[in-house]
């Protein structure tokens, strides 16, 4: 099976510093990707680097099996671009910023008009199609946006934070536009801070930090490697002064978040904890409101992988943790 | 794989679609409208005011100054201001050549030039009663001119920022400079020897002594050296802008 995209050895320097560092990763056809990293590891800059908008030091990128930097053509012919920021053209109407859409990637007069309603339809747009974009809400233009980059039928779709800063609603809508369009065959790429949102997306993510790929895998493979950051969440009647501090001194115990009302207390081994907790709550006069055992989320992962704290109280770092949180880097390639 | 003849057809169709929409999208912004539209006027009158000139004398001054000013006005306000809306990067990813998307830039600020200095054209012919001396030399020539300045307008507008603020002023000032040392406001034929060798070095006298050709009917200089100079630096200009292009698509512009 071909790959969508094939990254060998890429590498971008902007001056001496280095935001992308000899990275490699492939996307089969037909998949939803996630690309997750706190700020700066350099997410959008390998982004671009793939839509051919940045031009790489080092490196091979093919996308459907073209070499970016010799036969760009054919590639962008099939790939469809979303970025952070809604880059719709604020002048013009709904329908004419599809219409430019579509001529830049020639198509037919009747395709275009064709493919322009059906997807104002489906994006819940066909009423507005002769209003401005200038009165659009953000989640309007997001969807305008998104149907731009897709009016050509892409094979590869880039999306760039596709749902950040949209109501409830418009991010339920683009999430099921995107499932929708994997489900048609559509290979997406996306860049993401929505980590739960990859979770439920994505069937799999790389989670890139300081400009290396540190774990590519699916959500569910990665959980399971980290373990080590599966939690107890603990509810109270009572929040006296010090809680936090005694819990921490539980054992086994690495860290304690406070998250409401609740305490997450991380360790190795759930289930042996709970009989200390009832002990500790016996002994500290403390009423139990609930108590829960935590797999590890996806989030928890991300934070583990990319070198940030899950909580604020960090009790004992053991160098078993460590090991297991540098275990997943270099992943699957 | 298509043959040339159908690729060439196929780049011009992108072309027109660039332009297309950047005259729908632009022509009407207020950028536009004082610097490629109101700027030429002012300078003219500016300088033509309590000053003695033929009728035709100062249509050919205003054609002059509208090709110059007018098409060399779209690259720097267009490109930094789709760089900083992001609509840049749609074509910049779109499935064209560099070379399709600047000369859809190019027609772009070119196609308004024409408009305007036809409206410039219509008004002398009509209000001032001027006779054109070669009509379809001052068509060629506003057409040669309006590309070639609409190219040199697009230096500008490659450089990579995403202010256009940050283009205007290095773009106004070496227009500004171009318009002096040319002669537009004081004729080759009374300038000093040296004060005419730097005026060999802007295009603008190029374009001043073509518009002379075709309205007065005499210039100063030889009618195929100002076309032929004309169109060789409109094919010059195009160079920096690709390497600045280039440049940008490495430094993430």
């Amino acid at each position: 099976m071909t790959n969508a995209i094939e990254v060998k050895n890429l590498s971008k320097y902007y001056g001496k510093f280095l935001a992308v560092d000899d990275i490699d990763f492939t996307v089969e056809k037909g998949e939803i990707f996630g690309f997750l990293g706190p700020n700066g590891a350099g997410k959008t800059t390998t982004q671009r680097m793939l839509t051919s908008l940045l031009t790489p030091s080092e490196g091979l990128i093919r996308i459907l099996g073209y070499d970016l930097a010799h036969d760009a053509q054919p590639a962008k012919r099939q790939v469809g671009l979303v970025p952070e920021e809604s880059n719709v053209y604020t002048e013009l109407t709904a329908w004419d910023n599809l219409m430019f859409t579509g001529r830049l990637y020639r198509m037919s007069k009747s395709n275009r008009i064709t493919r322009a309603e059906e997807l104002l339809k489906i994006f819940g747009l066909w009423e507005k199609k002769d209003v401005k974009a200038e009165n659009f809400s953000k989640g309007m233009k997001r969807r305008l946006s998104i149907a731009m980059a897709i009016i050509h039928k892409p094979a590869l779709l880039f999306l760039d934070e596709p749902t950040p800063g949209l109501d409830a609603q418009s991010a339920r809508a683009i999430q099921t536009i995107i499932r929708q369009l994997s489900a048609e065959g559509t290979t997406i790429f996306m860049t993401t801070h929505q980590i739960e949102e990859a979770n439920q997306l994505c069937d799999r993510v790389a989670i890139i930090n300081h400009g290396k790929i540190a774990a590519i895998d699916t959500p569910e493979k990665l959980k399971q490697t980290f373990q080590q950051v599966q939690s107890v969440e603990i509810a109270f009647m009572q929040s006296p002064e010090g809680l936090k501090e005694k819990l921490a001194t539980l054992p086994e115990v690495s860290t304690v978040v406070k998250i409401g009302d609740k305490w997450r207390l991380y360790n190795d081994s759930p289930p042996a904890l709970l009989p200390h907790l009832v002990e500790f709550a016996e002994k500290e006069n403390l009423n139990i409101l609930s108590l829960n055992t935590l797999a590890p989320s996806l989030e928890d992962v991300f934070l583990q992988i990319t070198g940030q704290q899950v909580g604020t109280v960090k009790a004992v770092p053991t160098s078993q943790n460590k090991k297991a949180g540098m275990r997943r880097k270099g992943g699957k390639r | 794989m298509k043959n040339f003849p159908a690729r060439i057809l196929d780049e011009l169709a992108q072309v027109w679609t660039v332009t297309l929409k950047d005259i729908k999208v632009y022509y009407l912004r207020p950028g536009m409208i004082m610097f490629g539209f109101m700027m030429p006027f002012f300078m003219f009158f500016s300088f033509s005011v309590r000053r003695e000139m033929a009728a035709g004398e100062g249509l050919s001054r205003l054609l002059a100054l509208t090709i110059f000013f007018t098409a060399a006005a779209a690259g720097p306000f267009i490109i930094p201001t789709e760089r900083r809306m992001g609509t840049y990067d749609r074509l910049l990813a779109a499935p064209m050549s560099l070379i399709t998307l600047l000369l859809g830039k190019i027609s772009v600020g070119a196609f308004f030039a024409i408009i305007v200095s036809s409206i410039a054209a219509v008004f002398g012919i009509i209000f001032l009663d001027t006779n054109i001396a070669h009509p379809l030399l001052m068509i060629a020539g506003i057409i040669i001119g309006s590309f070639t300045f609409s190219t040199m307008g697009l230096i500008f507008g490659s450089i990579p920022t995403r202010n256009p603020g940050d283009v205007q002023m290095p773009s106004t000032l070496i227009r500004w400079v171009l318009l002096f040392i040319s002669g537009v406001f004081v004729p080759l034929a009374d300038m000093s020897t040296v004060a005419r060798g730097f005026s060999y070095i802007s295009p603008l006298t190029y374009a001043q002594d073509l518009m002379n050709h075709a309205v007065l009917g005499m210039g100063e200089l030889n009618l195929w050296l100002d076309l032929g100079i004309l169109f060789l630096s409109g094919l010059l200009f195009l160079l920096p802008s690709i390497k600045l292009h280039k440049r940008g698509r490495v430094l993430g512009y």
